[in-house]
């Protein structure tokens, strides 16, 4: 009457193979979203401790709006609800295109952005102010101070906290399978319901997902310290 | 990872414990005097909540309290999901599944079928008018389905060109047919006319296709307890013979029913 425990029936055959499929869509929406995230995370932040108050107060509401609503809702917002705004024929071609990938790009990556920025921009402050006004006084404008002196520095002290985010985009991108993008968690749930094996399926998901978190945050953490040490030598 | 090694066999050895004594299924239905069901309670007209009684009802429920009778105790109802089903009939919280479920060979591992009870095939709805009028139409379009379903892989099958974009419920593929996201909605042809009929405009759209994968419903019983099994098993039967099956049909997919589907199959009767 106990459950029959049947791995081999999950990891091997068809339903092996739906697993690689579901793993080969994270890791392709998790890396587009996180390179995304990033640029438009360093933007914001650029935008937000710039002195310009209209850009200040876009970034600060952008930041604020997409980090205090859920996720799923901004994921079905994109999908369902961008439906109503946008014009037929924009409708009609990007039905006919990848919708369902590309909107769980822009959602996860304007999520994480707003989260990356906030990350950012504590790094920054956390760099004396005097740095900024010295390379002023040297001679750089505003953006190559930014580029040359401040965010290199800042983006060294926020790798931890910048890790944790790339790590819960990696996790938050099982939502997209709400949508219809076959990733890993949705794999795992269609092997569920064709085999009723669904104990097996999410054990061979989760370590997967364990083994994705743990080798993207030892690989940053390797080149963290690297990086430290050339810094204090 | 040696303390993650310890917490899965803990875990395993828990779920294996959980599992309660066994001794047959009917002795302790009887014993409880409780025949205790999971049924579905959002599925039209298979069960539901009827809107003035708030009482779970429909066609699974029907056939649910005729075993129960039979049985001679009293029926208890417990709504369950696609994904909790299968949990919940292991575990023992429900005697019996009655949930819109497909006999496949691949979900026998964990659980036993009866004979089938109910007889339908995966169609498509699509907006009437409209290109889609059979499965070959699909080629290089997107479809919608539902996920926990088994209709995915069937029409991969029948169309290996089409996309299929698969949400969590039934309301989401509709809206993405609406939207025009997807081109057709497809799932047995039993569901896809309670979709339709929930429907403002029932009349915009059309049920097309033939049958892309036959789609028997068996209900889901606890593995290796054959006298329970054949208990369940010769109730149908009885049902058929006794024209009690045609009576309950008639009252949720009869002629008189806005989700009209003849019937067109005959149940296998053991001679």
């Amino acid at each position: 009457m106990a459950y029959q425990f049947d791995f081999g029936l999950v990891v091997s055959g068809e339903y092996g193979d739906w697993i690689l499929q579901g793993l080969a869509i994270t890791l392709k929406i998790s890396a587009i979203s996180i390179v995304l995230a990033l640029v438009m995370g360093t933007l914001l932040c650029i935008l937000r401790i710039t002195k310009v108050k209209p850009l200040v107060w876009i970034a600060w509401t952008y930041t604020e709006f997409f980090r205090n609503t859920p996720l799923l809702v901004q994921i079905f917002f994109w999908y369902f609800g961008s439906y109503s705004v946008l014009p037929d024929g924009v409708n009609r071609w990007l039905n006919a295109q990848d919708f369902e990938f590309s909107c769980g790009v822009i959602a996860l990556s304007f999520y994480t952005a707003a989260f990356i920025a906030e990350d950012l921009r504590s790094g920054i402050f956390a760099i004396p102010k005097t740095q900024l006004e010295a390379s002023r006084a040297c001679g750089l404008s505003f953006m190559q101070a930014m580029g040359y002196v401040i965010l290199p520095q800042a983006f060294r002290i926020i790798v931890p906290p910048l890790v944790s985010q790339f790590l819960n985009l990696i996790k938050n991108s099982s939502l997209v399978m709400t949508i219809g993008v076959m990733d890993l968690t949705y794999m795992a749930r269609q092997i569920e319901s064709h085999t009723f094996h669904g104990f097996e399926a999410f054990t061979v998901s989760t370590l997967i997902y364990l083994s994705i978190s743990l080798i993207v945050s030892f690989s940053i953490q390797q080149y963290n310290l690297r990086v430290l040490r050339t810094a204090t030598r | 990872m040696k303390r993650l090694a310890k917490a899965l066999v803990a875990l395993m050895i828990l779920t294996l414990a959980a599992a309660p004594a066994f001794a047959g299924k009917l002795e302790d239905i009887k014993a409880k005097g409780v025949f205790t069901a999971g049924v579905k309670d959002s599925q039209q007209p298979f069960g539901f909540v009827d809107e003035k009684t708030k009482q779970i009802v429909g066609f699974e429920i029907d056939i649910m309290q005729y075993i129960a009778d039979k049985l001679g105790v009293k029926l208890a109802l417990k709504p369950v999901t696609s994904s909790t089903r299968i949990g919940m009939l292991t575990q023992g919280d429900v005697d019996i599944v009655a949930a819109t479920m497909t006999h496949k060979k691949d979900r026998e591992g964990q659980v036993d079928f009866s004979i089938t009870y109910f007889m339908t095939g995966q169609r498509l709805l699509v907006k009437k008018d409209g290109p889609i009028k059979s499965v070959k139409d699909l080629a290089g379009k997107k479809v919608g389905s539902v996920k926990g379903s088994t209709s995915e892989q069937n029409v991969k099958k029948a169309e290996p060109t089409t996309t299929v974009v698969s949400f969590e419920t039934y309301p989401e593929a509709f809206l993405a047919l609406k939207q025009g996201k997807v081109e057709a909605v497809t799932t047995d042809e039993a569901i896809l006319v309670g979709i339709k009929y929930a429907d403002d405009k029932p009349e915009a759209w059309d049920i097309v296709g033939d049958y892309i994968s036959p789609e028997p419903y068996g209900l889901g019983v606890v593995e290796n307890d054959s006298k329970y099994r054949d208990f369940i098993n010769l109730t149908l039967m009885e049902m058929w013979e006794s024209g009690a099956y045609k009576k309950i049909y008639d009252k949720w997919f009869g002629k008189d029913t806005k989700n009209y589907i003849p019937l067109t199959w005959t149940m296998e009767l053991w001679p």
